[in-house]
């Protein structure tokens, strides 16, 4: 605003004296005539100022914290889960706190150092341990999980660079038990299988992608279908079984027909996940989910629910079973042939070959392969758990031979879990209900469930379980008290391609009460051994059975369900329609040695 | 006046100086010990979640199975030991057979003056000889 002019007049610097003293005065003056422009000028630039602080604020105060070492190492500090419960609150999966060691290359000043100082507290290998440090990370971690005593070790040497830092674990207090449905989470608490992956899936992964911090608080716990003290008890007596009968693996499972609730589930051999298992190894799929096999005599209720729904064939029809079934090339016979026309009860009741047979050629290819699709039996099932199986059929050709050797379980091959939501729904009144890992309600799972076969089909279906249960093959489980209904299903496992005689594969389904079902039992042996008790047999009825009914024995009051009187009008529906549910005793005591 | 004005308003500004310092080391002393309680409690809930799995661990079916089979005389539940409430038969009338028979002596009437049927000791039967009566399965 002055001006600098070297040669001046004396008066010519009066005069300019005078006019910076006007200017100064104008600058000054609050005259609003003289400096309203200025003031104007001045106050924008305020504004402006103010305007810059306010904004400033504003932006410090929406910016995320500034990113911190912890933040830094939040990516790589294993996030916390979800607890998993069984359904009475007990835990089966929960996270526990450790602590790890840490390193951030770029402070150590001296490595070499470091390195000699940590693997003398820390059981970790020298070399790899110096080419970490080496790395040009900002984080690396030295070890996971240390012990509180190594903590305090670690903590004592001082070094700078060198943290700890707290770490959720997965811990399974109850090891192998219900290992295959809990799956595990690996070392950065990542669901690897089971249930933890299916976590995972519904949106956990997620939401620490986005970085939010999730802790044990803000986790709701989930609460599974699955009793752990049933679990126990289920495993406990299947591994006594298979130690018995000297199977070579074998799988048990609880489901509650009404919601499809996986109550108890065992596979062995199964695994311990807090070690960590190598769940590539076939011995240790889950056998029920994963594994498929032709689950022999047991979808022969399958085949008479259909010929029974379909309203060509009554319980009193009769069918003949007094020579062997020629089909094409195939020629179909009976495990223990009766040689006469057999009525619906006794052909369920023997478990005759023939007799499914000739029902579902009866309603021909068509129909029989669009019962089984509607049962679910030709696609993969899907549950919560991530692992599942493909099933296993003639999908080129499905000849008349497929149709008659299918009806009584052997060329068609699914998940035994899949088989049970079958036999559920024969059981239940017709509903096909998906099992689930999950605690859900009645309501809940009849809403999305299919209406399959006909109330008093499935009616008729339990009478045969029951008449099973009380004078044909599964004598085994009729446990006093629970008006008990089963099959039994042995199949003989084809190894490379043929059948072989000796070597079997035997289930055996039991639904309880057969009257009002709730509960349906599946075991399975895989290769179970003749005894000297059993007098050499190894059929369904002598291993699976033996240990199904054990199984009930042990596991029903567990349940919640005591036993009680037999009830005396078990199946009132067809006592209207005029159906009796029982055998000529001749026929009873004619099955007797049956089992197959 | 104005002196004294000046005066007031110097003690009133010093008084309110006062006044804000004490209210904002109030607030960051109560901060720490909220972030204090707050470490606390995180420390109690991480503890809590031990125990928890601890408890857990310690309690399982699998654990308490074999302690139980090698420390207890207790066996598995057998169903015939399970019967509803329906099932108990009533407590059977008040039977003395020795006071009875001091009844009928005429001795005992004044040394137990009628005695008291809760007190007896009754012995109810169950039927099927089941002596044991389990309504709660084990759980």
């Amino acid at each position: 605003m002055t001006l600098a002019i070297e040669n001046s007049s004396p008066a010519a610097t009066k005069s300019r004296w005078a006019r910076l003293g006007r200017t100064l005065r104008g600058l000054f003056s609050t005259s609003l005539a003289t400096s309203a422009l200025r003031i104007r000028l001045v106050a924008l630039l305020f504004l402006g100022l103010y305007g810059l602080v306010c904004g400033r604020l504003v932006y410090l105060g929406l910016k995320p914290e500034p990113a911190n070492l912890r933040r830094a190492a939040a990516d790589a500090v294993a996030a916390a889960r979800p607890d998993l419960l069984d359904r009475n609150g007990e835990i089966l999966a929960t996270d526990v706190k450790t602590m790890s060691v840490f390193a951030e290359p770029r402070r150590l000043s001296d490595k070499d150092e470091a390195t000699e100082l940590l693997t003398a507290t820390l059981p970790v290998d020298a070399k790899q341990l110096r080419e970490r440090l080496g790395s040009r990370k900002g984080f690396v971690w030295v070890k996971r999980e240390v012990t509180p005593h190594q903590r305090d070790e670690v903590f004592h040497l001082g070094l700078a660079g060198v943290g700890l830092l707290a770490e959720n674990k997965r811990v399974y207090p109850n090891g192998p038990l219900a290992a295959h449905v809990l799956g595990f989470a690996d070392t950065d608490n990542i669901g690897v299988a089971g249930i933890e992956k299916y976590v995972d899936g519904q949106g956990l992964a997620n939401l620490h992608g986005a970085g939010f911090e999730l802790t044990a608080e803000t986790l709701q716990p989930i609460t599974l279908s699955l009793d752990l003290k049933a679990t126990h008890a289920v495993r406990d007596e299947l591994a006594k079984g298979i130690e018995h009968f000297k199977a070579k693996a074998g799988a048990a499972a609880v489901m509650d027909v009404n919601t499809g609730e996986v109550v108890a589930l065992a596979s062995l051999p199964d695994y311990d996940p807090n070690g960590s298992p190598n769940i590539r190894d076939k011995e240790l799929i889950n056998r029920l989910n994963v594994g498929i096999y032709e689950m022999g005599s047991t979808f022969k209720a399958l085949t008479i629910a259909m010929a029974l729904d379909s309203g060509k064939v009554n319980l009193n029809s009769r069918v003949d079973a007094r020579s062997e079934l020629n089909v094409g090339r195939a020629t179909i016979h009976d495990y223990h042939a009766m040689h006469r026309v057999l009525d619906v009860r006794e052909v369920f009741v023997h478990s005759s070959n023939i007799g499914v047979a000739r029902m579902a050629l009866g309603l021909g290819v068509e129909k029989h392969k669009a019962f089984l699709y509607k049962l679910g039996q030709l696609t993969r099932m899907r549950t919560e758990l991530p692992e599942s199986a493909e099933p296993m059929w003639p999908r080129k050709r499905w000849s008349e031979i497929s149709t008659a050797t299918i009806a009584f379980g052997h060329g068609l091959a699914v998940a035994p879990m899949q088989a049970m939501m079958a036999v559920g729904a024969l059981m239940n009144g017709g509903y096909l209900i998906t099992p689930t890992f999950l605690k859900r309600s009645e309501e809940e799972a009849k809403k999305n469930a299919p209406q399959v076969i006909k109330p008093e089909t499935s009616e008729a279906m339990r009478c045969l379980m029951r008449l099973n249960a009380e004078m044909g093959t599964a004598r085994k489980v009729n446990v006093p008290g629970y008006f008990v209904g089963g099959k039994t299903g042995t199949a003989e496992k084809s190894i490379h391609g043929h059948y072989v005689k000796n070597r079997l594969f035997t289930t055996f389904m039991a639904v309880l009460p057969a009257d009002k079902p709730k509960y349906l039992f599946l075991t399975l042996m895989d290769e179970p051994q003749g005894l000297p008790e059993t007098h050499g047999e190894a059929t369904a009825a002598w291993n699976s059975g033996f240990v199904t009914g054990e199984i009930i024995k042990r596991v029903a009051p567990i349940l919640g369900m005591p036993p009680r009187a037999d009830p005396t009008e078990p199946f009132p529906t067809l006592a209207k329609l005029g159906y009796g549910c029982s055998v000529t005793p001749a026929a009873a005591s004619a099955s007797a040695a049956g089992a197959h | 006046m104005t002196r004294l004005f000046n005066l007031l308003s110097v003690l009133v500004l010093l008084g309110a100086a006062g006044y804000a310092y004490t209210v904002k080391y109030e607030t960051s002393f109560r901060t720490e010990q909220i972030a204090k309680a707050k470490l606390e409690i995180k420390a109690e809930q991480d503890g809590i979640g031990v125990l928890r799995a601890e408890w857990a661990f310690l309690t399982r079916p699998e654990r308490i199975q074999k302690l139980s089979e090698r420390y207890l005389d207790l066996g598995p539940l057998s169903l015939a030991q399970i019967d509803s409430f329906s099932g108990i038969p009533e407590r059977l009338p008040h039977a003395d057979a020795i006071g009875d028979k001091i009844d009928l002596l005429g001795l005992g009437v004044a040394s137990t003056p009628s005695a008291d049927p809760a007190a007896a000791p009754a012995t109810p039967r169950t039927k099927g000889g089941a002596s044991t009566k389990t309504t709660a399965p084990a759980r």
